[in-house]
């Protein structure tokens, strides 16, 4: 791929400097075009950003050292897309502080389609980690699902979305760190399938900050942010924050009240944000029509242990059984035949919950 | 004058025949021991004297040499003691008229004479009965374990100077009354299911581990009963064989951990800490090798607390038993095989906290932690524990309906309906339960209806099941299917084997 000298320019700045971000926007606003960083002097650069260079700005010798890492990082397969470039996604300009360049891994066409956050806690109850799970798959249809990398809220959002290949993951670090260290596979899975993007130079390694940095660009990538789960005071939430002041639709599922890991969740929703139960109230927001769900043949005893699970929410496999009239460890195997239908989820404990 | 006496040294779990022959001659006084003892046989040189002494007999002032045959076998021990005491009265003609050939002596010398108990006695009097011998002579305080052994003279005796008058024929010594081998009834106090309250399914996973020789693992925060049930598992297996009693006895007696009843009449309940070496585990030692815990549990239940806690290295060193059914140490001194099939029982919580998916209590662990918590146990060893299931800490009064407590006798009825089918099923084959099924019955007992070949393509996509679990599901749907005594095996059977499947997903 070609990039022109303002994009080789926004590239070095970004990945081949020790610039801070507000340096990057002094520098960026004493020229008129970025390539004419290319012509300036180390007494240009000094002026600027106010603090010794330490000779790191040869005149001539910044354009060659652009080229270079352009290059190398090209045979890792990764691409760029800086804000002067015209695959820039819209949705990111109207944003604070947008990124100068993503640095990209995977399917470069996914920044072209529509797309939709889902975001979670690392730590989710298990239904909820099953109901993220069919909103991907579902909403991966016609969506592309942006999402972060972590455990929980996130890995359903990503189970849901890998296998059409609709999704997007923003790394809070460069593209050669892994950050869950135990996610390396399934970052070479999603650059396969899916894109994987970061605003950071491949070898900035994760800090405490940069979530929170990441999380704007979960909101600003995409139309809506679906929040599968969030504790009170969760990094989730500022994801949610971000989408409100970007003007982007929030949607919540709604969680029982008094559950820690759901108290997030239903304050957005108090604060006015779209409930949701099925990927169809999704769609339905976007005027998209649900394609028809998959109907399932229960059987006499499925279809009565379901009808108990739908009445009496999260329920031990005791009391299913004694609902259901049947013997425990029949209820049991007619769990587990649910389970695989996904019709219930287990809640942990021998607990079990109806998913919808 | 030359005398020969037989002995018997323990190789394994078997005895080994050792001549002692004495020699006594004219010649400077001297006290010599040739083929190849160790330091506790030599050491008995002091013993033979002391004890010869104080039973007021004659020590030989002469030139003796005391000869082990075969010379090529380390002997171990002081059981040659007695051996060696008798052998020199035999050569320094104080038993004249006897005839000893035909009799095993065994026992430990104390130095005033007394005869003392030696570890392994039940093996070597198996094997010498195997080679052909019939008289016994051994310490009194091994009588009880000996008493089992039928077709054989036993004749106990408490000191040297007893021995020597049973020898010589002034006071003979009454055999043992071979004593007939009755199962152990429960014994008061130990555990029983019906003081299990609750835990509907982890009391049918018992169930069906045992039935089916399955291996259990139980994950549940602490407190929620893990131990209590586990402690179950002996009362609800089949009742002891005479045959498999004798081997497990065999291995007890090797260990020396035999107790005062002289036979292991009760399935072993093992409970090793997790600070267990890997030696002490499956058995080891300098030169000979003594039995490990794995071993002492063959027949019976080997519970590991704790699961995670255990170091890997003796974790992993269990799989090739759990696969065998045997453990084969080598050492300098020897290769040693001890049978090693036993139930394998586990027990873990689900993350380091204990409260990750308790409905009332939050979890406080972080998914790196958990995942770290769990990483512990390999897939490979949670891949032989065909069954895993969720022990929760459900309050009582939860459970509306009144008792549903069945005792172990009842669960115990069932199980054995169902290992009488297996028996018949494996009949003329080496496998003897569900769970040691190989490719071959597999194919030929547990063929799957098309629905349910359908299920298990289903179960491994939603469930997540890893490739391997896929035999350990079918198995345990056999013993599902046995429980229901039914033969074919219904879509309901690997519904309910699939849910025993959890920890798969947890890795």
């Amino acid at each position: 791929m070609l990039y022109s000298p303002d994009e080789q320019a926004l590239i070095w700045l970004c990945a081949c400097t020790d610039t801070d971000h507000r340096e990057r926007a002094a520098l960026l606003r004493a020229v008129k075009r970025p390539a004419q960083l290319f012509e300036q002097g180390e007494l240009f650069f000094a002026n600027v950003i106010k603090r010794r260079v330490n000779g790191l700005y040869k005149e001539g010798g910044c354009a060659f050292e652009a080229a270079r890492f352009v290059a190398e990082e090209e045979k890792k397969q990764r691409f760029f897309v800086t804000a002067v470039s015209a695959d820039y996604p819209d949705s990111l300009k109207h944003i604070a502080d947008p990124p100068l360049v993503l640095f990209c891994a995977g399917n470069g066409k996914l920044l072209k389609t529509r797309r939709f956050t889902i975001v979670g806690s690392r730590i989710i109850p298990p239904w909820a980690e099953t109901t993220g799970r069919t909103f991907a798959q579902t909403l991966s249809e016609r969506f592309t699902i942006v999402t972060g990398f972590a455990e929980g809220g996130d890995g359903a959002a990503i189970a849901g979305a890998m296998a059409s290949g609709n999704l997007i993951c923003v790394l809070p670090n460069g593209l050669n760190e892994c950050y869950p260290a135990a996610h390396a596979q399934l970052k070479e899975r999603v650059r396969r399938s899916g894109l994987l993007v970061s605003e950071y130079p491949p070898d900035e390694r994760v800090k405490k900050y940069s979530f929170h940095a990441r999380n704007r660009l979960l909101a600003g990538l995409s139309e809506g942010v679906l929040v599968l789960s969030a504790a009170a005071r969760s990094g989730t939430l500022i994801t949610a924050n971000c989408a409100l002041e970007y003007g982007r639709d929030v949607f919540a599922l709604p969680h029982n009240a008094g559950v820690k890991q759901g108290e997030g969740c239903n304050a957005l929703i108090k604060q006015g944000a779209c409930l949701v139960t099925e990927p169809s109230d999704i769609l339905s927001y976007y005027g998209m029509d649900a394609a028809a769900p998959v109907e399932f043949e229960l059987s006499a005893a499925e279809q009565t242990v379901l009808t108990v699970l739908q009445n009496g929410g999260e329920l031990h496999v005791t009391q299913i059984a004694e609902s259901a009239r049947i013997p425990v460890y029949e209820a049991s195997a007619t769990l587990a035949a649910l389970e695989i239908k996904n019709l219930v989820v287990r809640a942990g404990a021998n607990r079990y919950a109806a998913l919808k | 004058m030359i005398a020969k006496i037989i002995c018997y040294a323990l190789n394994g779990l078997d005895g080994v025949p050792v001549e002692v022959e004495t020699d006594v001659n004219r010649g400077v006084p001297s006290y010599e021991m040739v083929g190849l003892p160790d330091t506790v046989v030599k050491e008995s040189k002091e013993r033979v004297r002391s004890a010869l002494k104080n039973s007021g007999l004659l020590f030989p002032v002469n030139k003796i040499t005391i000869n082990f045959a075969p010379a090529d076998l380390k002997k171990e021990g002081a059981s040659f003691d007695l051996a060696v005491a008798v052998s020199l009265l035999k050569a320094s003609e104080q038993l004249i008229g006897t005839d000893l050939s035909d009799t095993v002596f065994l026992g430990e010398l104390a130095l005033n004479g007394d005869l003392r108990p030696v570890s392994g006695l039940l093996p070597i009097l198996i094997s010498a009965k195997g080679h052909g011998f019939t008289k016994f002579i051994i310490p009194e305080a091994n009588a009880k374990e000996a008493r089992f052994l039928g077709g054989a003279q036993i004749y106990p005796a408490r000191t040297l100077t007893e021995v020597v008058r049973h020898l010589v024929g002034t006071v003979p010594i009454a055999p043992l009354e071979t004593k007939k081998f009755v199962v152990g009834a429960a014994k008061e106090g130990s555990a029983d299911l019906k003081y299990v309250m609750g835990q509907p399914v982890a009391r049918r996973a018992l169930e069906i581990a045992v039935a089916g020789g399955h291996n259990l693992l139980m994950v549940g925060p602490p407190g929620a009963g893990k131990t209590m049930l586990a402690r179950c598992l002996p009362t609800v297996m089949p009742d002891l064989s005479f045959e498999e009693a004798l081997e497990i006895t065999k291995i007890h007696s090797v260990a020396g951990v035999l107790g005062e009843e002289g036979i292991v009449s009760e399935r072993p309940f093992r409970t090793p800490h997790h600070t267990a070496t890997t030696v002490s585990m499956c058995g080891g030692g300098n030169k000979i090798v003594h039995p490990g815990e794995i071993s002492l549990a063959h027949g019976g239940v080997l519970f590991l607390d704790e699961l995670p806690e255990y170091k890997r290295s003796t974790l992993e060193a269990l799989r090739q038993p759990l696969e065998d059914g045997v453990i084969t140490v080598s050492r300098a001194g020897g290769t040693f095989s001890y049978p090693a099939r036993f139930m394998l029982c586990a027990s873990m919580n689900p993350c380091p906290c204990g409260n990750y998916g308790s409905a009332d209590r939050t979890c406080t662990c972080s998914p790196s932690e958990i995942r770290r918590y769990r990483k512990r146990v390999s897939g490979p060893l949670l891949d032989r524990i065909d069954l895993q299931v969720e022990v929760d800490s459900v309050a009582y009064d939860d459970l509306t309906s009144a008792s549903m407590a069945e005792s172990s006798a009842e669960v115990k009825e069932r199980v054995n309906l169902v290992r009488n089918i297996q028996r018949s099923r494996f009949e003329g084959s080496a496998v003897s339960a569900n769970a040691e099924m190989g490719e071959r019955e597999l194919r030929a007992f547990c063929a799957l209806s098309e629905e349910g070949d359908r299920i298990l393509r289903d179960a491994f996509e939603r469930l997540k099941l890893s490739a391997r679990a896929r035999s350990r599901i079918v198995k345990v749907a056999r013993t599902i299917a046995d429980l229901d005594m039914s033969e074919e095996i219904l879509p309901k059977h690997v519904y309910e084997a699939a849910s025993y499947r959890i920890y798969d997903k947890l890795g």
